[in-house]
């Protein structure tokens, strides 16, 4: 007897080895094979990529939201790969190997969408999504010619964060909704102290000339006309120069300070060290400057005078890849992306969905407040959705940028680099 | 304390009092042991010693040229990519670069380019590609402070009008934007530094700096460090050190070294091995060689010594019951311990003295026997003087007297007495047994008078065999006590050869003998009722001693028709010497 149970365990101890030897397999680098051997039998091994730009912290919580996926559904794996700083070109690698991640951040849409699946069906059949839920208008960041590629799960917009301690030392009363520019040079020129090595404004030696577009829409100009043809008299109009103008100004009379060059350190440190009054970027450094200890309030952007301000979305979305062998899963877990509890993980985007701000009373936050603010002055098409060239004709831009927060006239370079830039457009 | 074990069993060995077998035998063990044990230990450790010390010569030399290799590769590399940049900057189209910070469009766009290039260039290894102008500017990521590139050791000694490649070596990047510290100490890399001065081309007077991160390469060097325990050098052409190994160490003649040169800087590795850490693994491989010989030895000893003591004991037990025995013990008896040849010679010894033993308790009895014997002999001999004068004198008288008939009877009983009395021959001729047979019946004649017949056949030839003495009288005497009445009766006495054997019948008319006293009749040790038959089983027992058990009497009776005796004995005749040899 004894010998008989010995040898089935035996027996079965080796089966299971057998069957773990089976299941690694299929974890391996072959899903399709996968898919199409296993059938309904063996979900125990559905992996789906999921690709990322994010680092650190960000990471850290999205990291944490494909284990509760996992979680809720048994026999489901998501692989999180960060491809940080090389995102792009590994994506884009990952496309022409047609082994591309199953579900990806996405926010060029122009460059991409050829490779990635059309989500219209999977939106409007699967009423769960509530799509009514959304801020109205981030669905227009993930569409090319009308077909949807993107399903927002993160956005920001851009507002004036400033530090209350300095100000209340130099006793500048706090800006409010509604300063203007002039109001915005005259503060930073007042808190402004050499010697102290302490700056009103911080000018990113290189800006993304995306972030520039809402001071472009505010002072009634564009980088680019309505219908995506034109750049003459656009890149190149008076507003436009002027508003970018104004950035090199600041620099040159002192009362602001280069950042994010070769040897400065960046604006959101300097902020954090207290030594910069105001700093202009999105959502995402909320939380350090909190943590770093900072008594900060936001404001939302300067007005040109008797111009409305205009803000730009920044939007991330997920999609799927075309290649994407399980794309019923991959919908799944952009749907629970999505989803009211994972948009509560994720504090580093503002939530996409109407009823999650309602319920956390974000809107009511004098902290927040400005975003959504900012969120209804968003409503104008940013140039990379207007041209598919945008990308070639950006370079240029930047260039011209860089140049005047480094000294330049604006006028003249952005002149010139909208000379060099013609021949991408026709 | 430890040693007077040792010490006692020293003084045995050399007192002789066992310097017997269990000495040769102790000594005959450990020769047989202890040569080849002591061959075989030195052989094997000549030979694996050998094998380990040239195994790892062998392994320390791979490892180096590995080292070598992975070097050459991360030195190869960086060559390559200065030599990149260095092509590209010499394109005329770069011409616009300049060392200061560009602050036009079209400055910026062609640093944009640069900065592109150099991106493309970098590596998952590459921890950092710069080109540093003389005003302090440099092309690159933005992640560097030129002000801090003074902390690299090396870069300070860049003579000024350096031509090449100026290899910096091993250092921490600490010249970052973010400040090194305790958290987050800079990251080891390797340094390359390449001074443009050519006279065409972009940037000149700039300094290419390409630095990759070295942790990979850091870790082979300590892994060759620990796997080999060997001293790691790594030194330029001109002898400056490069990298060292962090420990202390002087270098010796003795010492084992290997040696590399790398082709892309003319860097040297050397490892160096201290002989002693060089030939650690064949000494501890003799060491233990000889801590298991002696071990073995020791054992072989103890095992020698008990199996010998334990073998000569059981020699010794059995010397000493000899020697008891020999003293006249004979109830010694010795211990059987084993069925080995020494327990069988234990059996054998045992055997032996208990047949001796009970030998020599018989030839005790028979010799008390034979005194006996010898007494009762004595006895007889005076006995028949008195009895034989007497009768004569008796015979005298009678005649004088004239009672013939008298003097007769007593002239035949002197004739049977005589042959009765004279013992000392137990077989006696055939013939002479007839004689007595006749003055018996002549006795019988004048007692009973002449009522019976007797006929005897016998060849005179016959006469000369022998045949027990007394052993006819006994029959006769049965025949006129039991059988006849008064007498009367016929006796027949035939004696024939047959072949070897004589037969000898004997017949009488008598009562003869009842059935159930017949059949106990010649049973030997069968209880008897009076003195019958005691005639007849002596008679028996006189032909079986003499002749073997085959021969004897047979019997034959049946009641009122008489008694038919009939012996069967070999014929055997006189010698010379005697009648015969059997009465020893």
């Amino acid at each position: 007897m004894r010998k008989k149970s010995s040898m089935l365990v035996l027996v079965s101890a080796m089966s299971v080895s057998l069957l773990a030897g089976c299941g690694g397999n299929n974890d391996g680098a072959q899903p399709s094979a996968t898919a199409s051997s296993s059938g309904g039998t063996s979900a125990a091994s559905k992996t789906i990529r999921f690709a990322t730009w994010d680092t650190g912290d960000a990471l850290k919580i999205e990291q944490d939201i494909a284990k509760k996926f996992e979680q809720d559904h048994p026999g489901t794996k998501v692989q999180v790969e960060a491809y940080a700083d090389g995102f792009d070109q590994k994506l884009a690698a990952g496309f022409g190997a047609t082994n591309p991640p199953d579900v990806m951040y996405m926010w060029d849409f122009p460059t991409y969408h050829q490779s990635l699946e059309p989500l219209d069906s999977y939106a409007s059949q699967d009423a769960s999504l509530n799509m009514d839920d959304f801020y109205s208008g981030l669905f227009n960041y993930g569409k090319i010619d009308d077909k949807l590629y993107g399903i927002p799960v993160g956005f920001t917009t851009r507002v004036v964060y400033y530090n209350k301690k300095l100000f209340d030392a130099a006793q500048v009363p706090y800006p409010k909704d509604g300063w203007t520019w002039s109001d915005f040079q005259d503060i930073s020129k007042k808190l402004t102290d050499k010697a102290q090595k302490q700056y009103g404004f911080g000018v990113r030696a290189s800006n993304d000339t995306y972030d520039l577009q809402g001071f472009v829409w505010s002072n009634g100009s564009s980088f680019i006309s309505d219908d995506g043809k034109t750049i003459d008299g656009y890149m190149n109009s008076k507003e436009t120069a002027e508003s970018i103008q104004m950035f090199g100004d600041l620099v040159k009379n002192g009362s602001a300070v280069l950042v994010g060059g070769k040897g400065q350190q960046s604006g959101e440190d300097i902020f954090k060290a207290g030594k910069l009054a105001m700093w202009e970027s999105g959502i995402w450094p909320l939380e350090s400057f909190k943590a770093a200890g900072i008594d900060v309030g936001t404001v939302e952007m300067p007005a040109f005078p008797g111009k409305p301000v205009k803000g730009v979305i920044a939007e991330s979305a997920l999609s799927i890849a075309k290649d994407s062998k399980q794309k019923e899963l991959a919908w799944e877990f952009i749907k629970y992306y999505a989803s009211d509890e994972a948009i509560k993980m994720r504090t580093a985007d503002l939530p996409v969905r109407v009823s999650v701000v309602n319920e956390l009373k974000k809107d009511q936050d004098p902290l927040y407040k400005p975003f959504y603010t900012m969120l209804e002055r968003s409503d104008n098409t940013p140039a990379f959705l207007l041209n598919a060239k945008w990308n070639e004709v950006n370079r240029q831009l930047s260039a011209a940028v860089e140049a005047v927060v480094h000294g330049s006239v604006a006028q003249d370079a952005l002149n010139e680099a909208v000379k060099d830039s013609q021949r991408f457009l026709k | 304390m430890k040693f007077r074990p040792l010490k006692q069993l020293a003084a045995r060995l050399l007192s002789g009092s066992y310097r017997s077998i269990r000495t040769k035998l102790l000594v005959c063990f450990l020769i047989v042991t202890i040569i080849p044990l002591l061959s075989l230990g030195a052989l094997s450790y000549y030979q694996s010693a050998k094998t380990v010390n040239s195994q790892f010569g062998k392994y320390g030399e791979n490892a180096v040229a590995q080292l070598e290799q992975q070097t050459s590769t991360y030195l190869n590399r960086m060559n390559q990519t200065t030599e990149t940049i260095y092509s590209y900057l010499l394109d005329p189209a770069r011409v616009g670069l300049g060392g200061d910070i560009p602050t036009t469009y079209k400055e910026i766009l062609d640093k944009n380019n640069l900065e592109d290039f150099l991106k493309a260039l970098k590596t998952e290894r590459t921890s950092g590609i710069y080109i540093i102008t003389r005003s302090g500017y440099y092309y690159g990521e933005n992640n560097l402070d030129v002000a801090k590139l003074n902390r690299i050791p090396e870069w300070r000694s860049i003579p000024d009008a350096y031509t090449g490649e100026y290899w910096l070596g091993f250092y921490s990047q600490n010249h970052g934007l973010q400040e090194a510290d305790e958290e987050n100490p800079g990251q080891p890399v390797l340094g390359l530094a390449v001074p443009i001065n050519n006279p065409y081309g972009a940037l000149r007077g700039s300094t290419i700096l390409i630095e990759e991160n070295a942790d990979e390469l850091l870790r082979m060097f300590r892994l060759f460090e620990y796997d080999t325990q060997a001293h790691l050098v790594v030194s330029d052409s001109t002898g400056r050190s490069i990298y060292e190994t962090a420990s202390e160490f002087s270098s010796h003649e003795s010492d084992i070294v290997w040696n590399r040169k790398l082709k892309a800087n003319v860097w040297t590795i050397e490892a160096r091995l201290p002989a002693k850490a060089f030939y650690r693994s064949s000494r501890m491989i003799r060491s233990n060689t000889i801590i298991a010989a002696a071990a073995s030895c020791l054992l072989a000893f103890g095992l020698a010594y008990l199996f010998s003591s334990r073998f000569t004991a059981r020699i010794r037990r059995l010397k000493d019951s000899m020697q008891k025995v020999s003293i006249g013990k004979l109830h010694t008896r010795t211990k059987v311990e084993a069925k080995d040849e020494l327990g069988s010679l234990d059996i054998s010894f045992n055997n032996m003295v208990g047949r001796i033993q009970s030998l020599i308790r018989e030839v005790e009895r028979n010799e008390r026997l034979k005194k006996e014997a010898e007494l009762k002999a004595f006895h007889y001999q005076i006995n028949p003087h008195l009895l034989f004068n007497t009768l004569n004198s008796i015979q005298w008288k009678a005649k004088l007297q004239g009672a013939d008939d008298i003097r007769q009877m007593l002239y035949h009983l002197t004739m049977v007495l005589e042959g009765n009395l004279d013992i000392t021959q137990e077989l006696v001729p055939l013939g002479r047994e007839l004689q007595i047979i006749e003055h018996f019946l002549k006795i019988q004649e004048v007692r009973y008078g002449p009522v019976f017949e007797y006929e005897v056949t016998c060849e005179e030839a016959l006469k000369h065999y022998l045949i027990p003495r007394m052993t006819l009288q006994p029959l006769f005497e049965n025949t006129f006590f039991h059988g006849f009445e008064d007498g009367q009766g016929i006796i027949k006495l035939t004696i024939e050869e047959t072949g070897n054997l004589l037969r000898l019948t004997l017949f009488d008319n008598g009562a003869g003998i009842p059935q159930e006293k017949l059949k106990r009749l010649l049973l030997p040790g069968a209880k008897r009722k009076g003195r019958g038959g005691l005639g007849l089983q002596n008679a028996n027992q006189k032909f079986k001693l003499h002749f073997g058990q085959q021969y004897g009497l047979k019997v034959g009776s049946s009641p009122g028709e008489g008694t038919t005796i009939v012996i069967l004995w070999p014929k055997k005749e006189m010698t010379p010497h005697g009648e015969n040899n059997e009465t020893d």
